[in-house]
């Protein structure tokens, strides 16, 4: 570690996220009246303990990975997309009724269901896009609007006129095994792990390395000097929102055929919230992400542990991911955002 | 005949409990906005109010010290926000969006450590009939006095200039960031009345997601009232009106999710513009930094 590292902001950031934690952590630990030794234990332990855990807390990460991306590619663009959750609920739900409706043989089925929820998640990011691109309309409320949309969307469609048999309440029929992806070492991990990892590397080298990456990043640090060079601000912000909402829905379908094999409205419990702040602390880098998303697919899983053991209620960890949100806005890429 | 009438009596009194909220977040929202900060965080304002409204209420048995506790615990929360989004000039959406979820789950940890149970306060001494129907009138009260105080006033005009031009307030002698800081706090005070009105008034207790997203809700009403107090108040009145008939329509064979949804769309379609010119503050959501 040299110390040209030392005092990038990146570490800078992970410094004050560390001190969040734990600092918060133990504060409300103390409140609960355990000892944070304790409580970190067993966070740690329920996170890492047995093969299992480590599955958990590595399907937390994939859960978290695809929307944190998304959520990058348009913060990179200079994009607010707030909209994650709905875009992950829309591309669950094509993912799980499709899948269910239409049970495709063999190798069709998964590709289906997950090219499904792209599709769907995409169309949903492409929503605020459009709004951008031709009304100028902001699209940090359009996205905001479009989450609650989308969960009274599908709740009114599953529950209504797209009903499938097997289902009860909110909620899909169930997949058929073909469209259900295939675990990993007998645990809850899925091959969506690996696809979320390959993931960051391509958008890792499409934002570096490529046309459409120079211009995205163009668009979202100078709007201004962008235009003038030439970059069409509306298609990029179009291309970008639906790139994003298209990765979230990935993430839904990836959710849908590897965890619950069916659609249900109550399938994330706010990650594309989360996703934010897993996206702010990995510096908006696609690698960076992936260690973030680690990090706090072990505080979800961990959380749980550390309720059923220390009996620290799990909702510290909803706090510090707040709080480490609030204490990550000031980041020089975020805060460079003007309304133009 | 005197069945209908009692019936649009009832539907037009359920308007009003359901827009109250509404109106006071919305208020804060205008407030804030015209002052150039977009308030993401009206939802935690509101937790906060309701949340804390009614734990002194509880441990004082006093209702009126807990709303004042409520007001103070939003001002605070605003507070916070408004320290950041002015001195330290961070991303306003993104700050909102964090403190949204610490309060939700503050709230949720306050629950256990106060009550020793998940999920809900114990009943406590509430405000009453009387109470309830201060705050219902205090609301439309609030939505003129917030009118003439942006329209009549020196510090209205500081207000709306700190949310079209900041510098420009700047040369012309206005501290636009100390003018923000102070149109949040007090937007955050308005907006927890709506959290107290929940909590202490219409009911007697405090339940996790109680606020129901009526922050985001707010931030519709906002929009659609064209960032003015009145007309924001006319939009919480549309969406509060919408939601008493919910029950009625239901039984018509309306789907609750659609009408739910209302609010969201409305925003949606004003935003894109298709309900005449919609204009925000021109520097609405976008950081001072002195230069």
């Amino acid at each position: 570690m040299n110390a040209g590292l030392l005092r990038t902001r990146a570490f800078r950031d992970l410094v004050v996220v560390v001190v969040l934690v734990f600092g918060v952590g133990s504060i409300a630990m103390l409140l609960a009246h355990v000892s944070p030794i304790v409580g970190f234990g067993a966070l740690f332990d329920g996170a890492w303990g047995t093969k299992g855990e480590i599955a958990e807390t590595l399907v937390q990460t994939t859960n978290l990975l695809f929307p944190a991306l998304g959520i990058a590619i348009a913060f990179r663009a200079g994009l607010f997309n707030i909209g994650a959750e709905g875009q992950l609920v829309m591309g669950g739900f094509a993912a799980g009724w499709l899948g269910a409706q239409f049970p495709l043989p063999g190798y069709l089925a998964v590709p289906m269901v997950l090219v499904a929820g792209t599709l769907a998640g995409g169309a949903w990011g492409a929503i605020p896009g459009i709004m951008r691109a031709r009304f100028k309309a902001n699209e940090v409320i359009a996205t905001l609007m479009l989450n609650v949309v989308a969960i009274l969307l599908t709740t009114y469609l599953v529950t209504g006129p797209l009903q499938q048999g097997g289902a009860a309440g909110s909620e899909t029929g169930p997949l058929p095994k073909a469209a259900q992806l295939t675990h990993l070492f007998d645990t809850q991990l899925t091959w969506a792990f690996v696809l979320a990892l390959v993931l960051a590397f391509v958008l890792r080298w499409v934002l570096q390395r490529t046309v459409f990456g120079y211009e995205l990043r163009a668009a979202g640090d100078a709007p201004e000097a962008a235009k003038r060079a030439g970059i069409d601000l509306g298609r990029t912000a179009l291309i970008a929102m639906t790139l994003s909402g298209a990765i979230a829905g990935l993430g839904g379908a990836t959710i849908v055929a590897g965890a619950l094999h069916r659609f249900n409205t109550g399938l994330s419990p706010g990650y594309g919230f989360i996703a934010i702040a897993v996206a702010l602390v990995g510096n908006l880098d696609p690698l960076w992400i992936i260690v973030a998303s680690v990090a706090f697919g072990m505080l979800q899983s961990g959380g749980i542990a550390m309720q059923a053991e220390a009996g620290v209620p799990r909702e510290v960890v909803s706090l510090i991911i707040g709080l480490v949100i609030i204490a990550l806005a000031g980041r020089r890429v975020v805060a460079s955002r003007r309304s133009t | 005949m005197n069945a209908t009438l009692a019936a649009v009596l009832a539907i037009l009194g359920l308007t009003l409990i359901k827009a109250t909220p509404l109106i006071y977040a919305a208020l804060g929202g205008v407030l804030s906005e015209r002052a150039g900060v977009v308030n993401i965080g009206l939802e935690g304002i509101l937790i906060a109010g309701a949340f804390t409204s009614v734990v002194v209420s509880g441990a004082t048995g006093n209702p009126i010290l807990g709303a004042l506790a409520g007001v103070l615990a939003g001002m605070l929360l605003a507070a916070i926000l408004a320290y950041v989004t002015t001195r330290l000039a961070v991303d306003q959406i993104v700050a909102g969006t964090g403190l949204n979820i610490a309060a939700l789950a503050a709230a949720a940890f306050g629950l256990v450590l106060v009550y020793h149970q998940p999920g809900a306060s114990h009943e406590v001494p509430a405000l009453g009939r009387t109470g309830e129907t201060v705050l219902v009138v205090l609301a439309f009260v609030a939505a003129g006095v917030l009118h003439l105080v942006l329209t009549r006033t020196p510090w209205g005009l500081h207000v709306r200039a700190c949310g079209e031009d900041p510098s420009a307030a700047e040369s012309a002698g206005i501290d636009a960031l100390k003018t923000r800081f102070w149109a949040v706090v007090i937007g955050g005070a308005i907006t927890s009345l709506g959290g107290v009105y929940l909590s202490l008034a219409e009911l007697d207790l405090y339940s996790d997601g109680m606020t129901a997203g009526r922050g985001f809700i707010a931030l519709a009403a906002v929009i659609f009232g064209r960032w003015t107090p009145l007309g924001a108040t006319g939009a919480a009145l549309f969406f509060g009106f919408f939601a008493a008939l919910q029950f009625s329509l239901q039984r018509a064979g309306v789907p609750s999710e659609l009408l739910q949804a209302l609010p969201y769309l409305a925003a949606l379609v004003a935003l894109a513009g298709f309900a005449g010119r919609v204009r925000a503050p021109a520097a609405d959501g976008v950081p001072y930094v002195r230069s």
